[in-house]
């Protein structure tokens, strides 16, 4: 049922905590697993991934069929919980905000959490007690120990390379279900940019929307806002930008083509995941950073480097 | 006493403090703008009304804003403070000078400003009179009794039913910016109040107009909506509601509605989102063949999972059977988001977060948009 996945170096381990890949790292962003995986490993972060879980719905089953999505987050937190670990750690906005919302809806009303457990057992799951805290890798590693790892394992630097970090949506609005930092003045991004030996470059639609979850329905409109951070990413003079969430990622490196078709606008601005940027400057490999499955080529970025 | 004329009073002289803030001065007239600092002495318990009052009233009779209740109830004095829609009669000053900032003040956003920080709300009346913004009870004639709804039956609505109508969450709404006819937080959170009041007999026919081109699935989730609103209204949830409404009623032939739709399939099948599928499924046949050398250029970078085999989730079979009971359970539509309101509105809220870094050089949106726009 649950792959235990230990890489923590022994000796080394700063704390273990359950891993929440969601869809996007199992299937069409395998490069943003491969690199957390490795850098976890670097920090003496223990995942436990959990296998025998499902997507967490998206804004979609959240709106489809919210007692749905309820259950599902629940199935999940409890998998969570089996673990053994009080932190359930996630590598996208959307699965952070989803289990978020969950957990404070069934951590807040017994009565809730009671109905959820009884539909749980019913289908041979384990009731959820409500202990486990959903967190984002950029959570456990912009302060406190975490950080002073991070510091230690990014030796390589990145000589002074131009980040703009992207922090999309939901990590962090509504703040009162996230609440790790002023959602209009965050700073977790550009911590770890300095800590990396990067220049984080500051624009003000790094905290506006990427317009993913539209880019199928309303095309026109999120292109419209796809724009906004990279145009301006750009314009500050950015070598590259990163972003703590793979659904932001997937707008931002992969629909840049269609940008280019509407706009006539060529940005080639590489994007990567925030796994891979600190993966890079703790000199990770080739084969776990897959910079080959990036839509915008990430050459220039590294030419830069002299990786 | 009238308060912004005389800031002592009684016996006791009242502690002051100094405040300095930014203002973006604006003359749509002439299209003259400029960022304009204001140093004033004003009682410790000001808020950024009473401030803009004191500089209206001492320094700068010309400045223009709007008012009228001073206690977050009539939804005039809606306005940026650092790029944010706030109420300036809700914003405390103390904190913001004892931490030595200067905030920029600015008109709210998407809609075009007439002076200073008065903006043209007709754009935003026009979209809550779309959403027929009355009780449709489906009668001429009232019955004998007057219609009786228990507590229980308004408690879906009790969140929408406290929107003053401010903009504040249009300000900064994302897909506003990007489709200016986009209905918008604060309308689509009206029409909720309407679709879900027991008392309206007319929730199909308005979910079937909320569902149009620029309706409900024209939301991006960016939740500034949600994050801006003063009154706690949470304009994304409620757009949600109808979400979940719409689908729960059949009203599914928005390509937003499909593609939410489909989460619930793959779930149930593979237990993850399979993407190839869908672009047909949200999009049918004839769009997909357009979408599919854009999609193979995706698939060449591993982007897009080959649809064979499926990646199946371990024990789907759970995820499967919790569907097929939910079902006969009582909480479809809207009423699933509803049940878990009470356990959100129970999470304290700390402010704590900001404190941990000086406010940054730029501050988003500090510039006013341009004139008309
Ligand atoms: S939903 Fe909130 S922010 Fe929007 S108009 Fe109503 S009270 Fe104002
Ligand atoms: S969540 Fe939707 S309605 Fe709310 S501000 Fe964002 S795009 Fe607008
Ligand atoms: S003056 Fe009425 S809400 Fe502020």
């Amino acid at each position: 049922m649950l792959t235990t996945g230990t890489n923590g170096k022994p000796g080394n381990t700063w704390r273990r905590v359950a891993y929440y890949k969601g869809c996007l790292a199992s299937l069409s962003a395998k490069e943003l697993d491969t690199s957390t995986i490795a850098l976890a490993r670097k920090l003496g972060l223990e995942l436990e991934a959990l296998e025998s879980v499902t997507c967490c719905g998206a804004g979609d089953i959240h709106e489809a069929e919210p007692d749905y999505y309820l259950h599902l987050n629940a199935r999940i937190l409890s998998y969570a919980e089996a673990t053994g670990s009080d932190t359930l750690m996630t590598v996208c906005n959307v699965c952070t905000l989803n289990l978020r919302q969950a957990n404070w809806q069934l951590q807040k009303d017994e009565e809730l959490l009671e109905r959820v457990n009884r539909n749980l057992e019913t289908v041979g799951v384990p009731a959820y007690s409500g202990s486990v805290e959903v967190k984002h890798l950029l959570w456990l590693i912009a302060e406190g120990e975490g950080y002073e790892r991070l510091k230690q394992a990014a030796h390589k630097g990145l000589k002074g390379l131009r980040v703009a970090p992207f922090y999309g949506c939901q990590i962090l609005r509504p703040s009162k279900l996230l609440g790790f930092e002023d959602p209009d003045r965050p700073w977790s991004l550009e911590a770890i940019i300095e800590a990396c030996g990067g220049e984080p470059v500051d624009y003000p639609a790094k905290i506006k929307c990427c317009g993913f979850p539209i880019i199928q329905a309303r095309e026109e409109t999120a292109l419209g806002e796809l724009i906004q951070p990279i145009e301006q990413a750009q314009e500050a003079g950015a070598d590259a930008m990163v972003t703590p969430c793979p659904l932001c990622h997937l707008s931002l490196d992969a629909w840049q083509s269609k940008l280019k078709a509407a706009t006539g606008k060529d940005f080639s601005m590489p994007i990567l995941h925030l796994s891979q940027l600190i993966g890079v400057a703790a000199g990770l490999e080739a084969s776990e950073l897959k910079f080959k499955r990036h839509v915008v080529s990430v050459e220039p970025m590294l030419e830069k480097l002299e990786v | 006493m009238s308060i912004g004329t005389e800031i002592t009073g009684g016996s006791a002289p009242e502690p002051t403090m100094e405040v300095a803030i930014k203002i973006w001065r604006y003359d749509s007239q002439t299209g003259e703008r400029a960022l304009k600092l204001y140093e004033v002495e004003a009682p410790e318990w000001a808020c950024l009304l009473d401030v803009l009052d004191i500089i209206k009233d001492r320094v700068d009779g010309t400045l223009a804003y709007r008012k009228s209740c001073r206690m977050m109830i009539c939804g005039s004095c809606g306005m940026r403070m650092d790029g944010g829609a706030v109420l300036a009669c809700k914003e405390r000053m103390k904190p913001i000078v004892d931490r030595g900032h200067v905030p920029v003040i600015s008109a709210m956003g998407n809609m075009p400003i007439v002076k200073d920080l008065v903006v043209d709300m007709d754009p935003f009346w026009s979209k809550i009179r779309a959403m027929k913004p009355w009780l449709q009870p489906g009668y001429q004639e009232p019955p004998e009794r007057e219609y009786l709804a228990s507590q229980e039956q308004m408690n879906p609505i009790h969140k929408e039913a406290l929107c003053i109508m401010c903009g504040c969450c249009v300000s900064e709404c994302n897909s506003m910016e990007s489709d200016p006819d986009f209905l918008g937080p604060a309308a689509l959170a009206k029409g909720f109040r309407f679709v879900g009041d027991p008392r309206d007999g007319a929730d199909i026919e308005r979910l079937n107009e909320y569902n149009s081109e620029h309706g409900i699935w024209d939301c991006t989730r960016c939740y500034f909506c949600n994050e801006r609103c003063p009154k706690g209204v949470d304009p994304r949830d409620a757009i949600a509601k109808l979400g979940a409404e719409s689908v729960r009623q059949g009203i599914d032939h928005d390509l937003g509605a499909k593609h939410a739709k489909w989460f619930v399939t793959s779930t149930k099948t593979t237990g993850w989102l399979r993407e190839t599928e869908l672009v047909p499924k949200t999009q049918g046949i004839v769009s997909a063949i357009k979408q599919t050398k854009f999609a193979l250029g995706l698939a060449r970078r591993g982007k897009v999972p080959l649809p064979f085999p499926p990646h199946v989730a371990e024990e789907v079979r759970e995820a499967r059977a919790l569907h097929d009971l939910l079902k006969e359970q009582n909480r479809r539509g809207a009423a699933g988001i509803v049940q878990g309101e009470r356990g959100l509105a129970r999470i304290e809220r700390t402010d704590e977060g900001g404190a941990k870094r000086d406010i940054a050089e730029i501050t988003p949106g500090e510039e006013p948009a341009a004139a008309g726009s």
